[in-house]
């Protein structure tokens, strides 16, 4: 069965990127949110396995989109993409409750042992 | 001038960048730094002054600017708002008010600390060579309409990018512009398509 992936981004470019960035032999069903109100709506769906989450978007940011989900009961492995490489930022991801950060650009060797760490092997 | 696709292509090029510049102002700073969408408009010089005066509002400002060389020209300016310059030299842990020298030279270090990673990171992307000259004052306690003198922009339209660093406990604030004329906004989009047809 296809493991469903929402990719988070407000560039289209980035979410491109990002899709290109995954192994063209993961069994995956990808969905897309350009901002956090959208990827919120996608999660509340209740099928969405793996987040990409972008920090810097307009209308909710990443770090509003983790607390949320955090507070309604985090229920898929979420993990940040982003340019915002500060330290802090990332320590702050992780607290909220993602899995890892990944910084941009994504380089495509990156993303599988991520995910591979939490089990997910696609 | 550019296509939906462009835009955000650049828009996120400058989002690379500028989370490089906040990273790089968090360490100097010792603060965490809270970043913004980067805002990219195509003006006429003449707008410039009312784009500025609406985005710093009508506080008096004081702003650095440095010259960007190589495979891409321009200018980069960095604004603070007076009270936020008071507050940077706070934050480097200068108790006491600052010679003005002094002051003058903190608020022109971290400018080229900003606007080196910022255009860094994107030269970095679009794998141009970029070089920089020494950051000067251009302006102290002044007006936002009235910090850059258009008449100084003669050629049709300037690419004005818009990037905000704001730190979470401090009111310290300062925006990140980058003015290209149009001949420099072509060489920046053709890098930009380069880019895209990679992908």
């Amino acid at each position: 069965m296809a493991t469903t992936i929402l990719v988070v981004d407000d560039s289209a470019m980035a979410r491109k990127m990002l899709v290109r960035a995954l192994p063209a032999q993961w069994d995956v069903e990808l969905r897309q949110a350009s901002n956090g109100v959208e990827a919120l709506a996608a999660y509340r769906q209740g099928d969405i396995d793996v987040m990409f989450l972008d920090l810097t978007m307009p209308e909710m940011d990443g770090f509003e989109v983790l607390e949320t989900l955090r507070a309604e009961g985090l229920n898929c492995l979420v993990v940040v993409v982003s340019a915002d490489i500060q330290p802090e930022a990332q320590e702050r991801v992780k607290r909220l409750g993602a899995i890892a950060f990944v910084k941009k650009p994504v380089a495509p060797e990156t993303l599988a042992p991520v995910l591979r760490e939490y089990g997910v092997v696609l | 001038m550019l296509s939906e696709d462009q835009r955000d292509a650049l828009q996120e090029l400058i989002n690379i960048g500028m989370g490089r510049a906040g990273a790089s102002a968090a360490a100097v700073l010792g603060e965490f730094v809270q970043l913004s969408v980067p805002r990219i408009l195509i003006l006429r010089p003449g707008l410039i002054p009312a784009a500025l005066e609406r985005i710093l509002g009508s506080e008096p400002l004081t702003a650095v600017r440095q010259g960007f060389h190589g495979d891409l020209r321009g200018e980069a300016v960095v604004v603070y708002g007076a009270a936020h310059c008071r507050e940077l030299a706070d934050l480097m842990g200068y108790e006491d008010l600052l010679e003005p020298g002094a002051e003058r030279e903190l608020l022109l270090d971290v400018s080229n600390v900003l606007v080196g990673a910022c255009l860094g990171g994107l030269a970095e992307q679009i794998r141009a060579e970029v070089g920089f000259s020494a950051p000067s004052l251009m302006a102290v306690d002044e007006a936002a309409a009235s910090l850059i003198d258009v008449r100084d922009v003669d050629l049709p339209c300037a690419l004005f990018v818009e990037v905000n660093f704001r730190l979470e406990v401090r009111s310290f604030a300062c925006h990140l512009i980058l003015l290209l004329v149009e001949e420099q906004i072509l060489v920046l989009r053709n890098a930009v398509d380069r880019f895209l047809e990679a992908l």
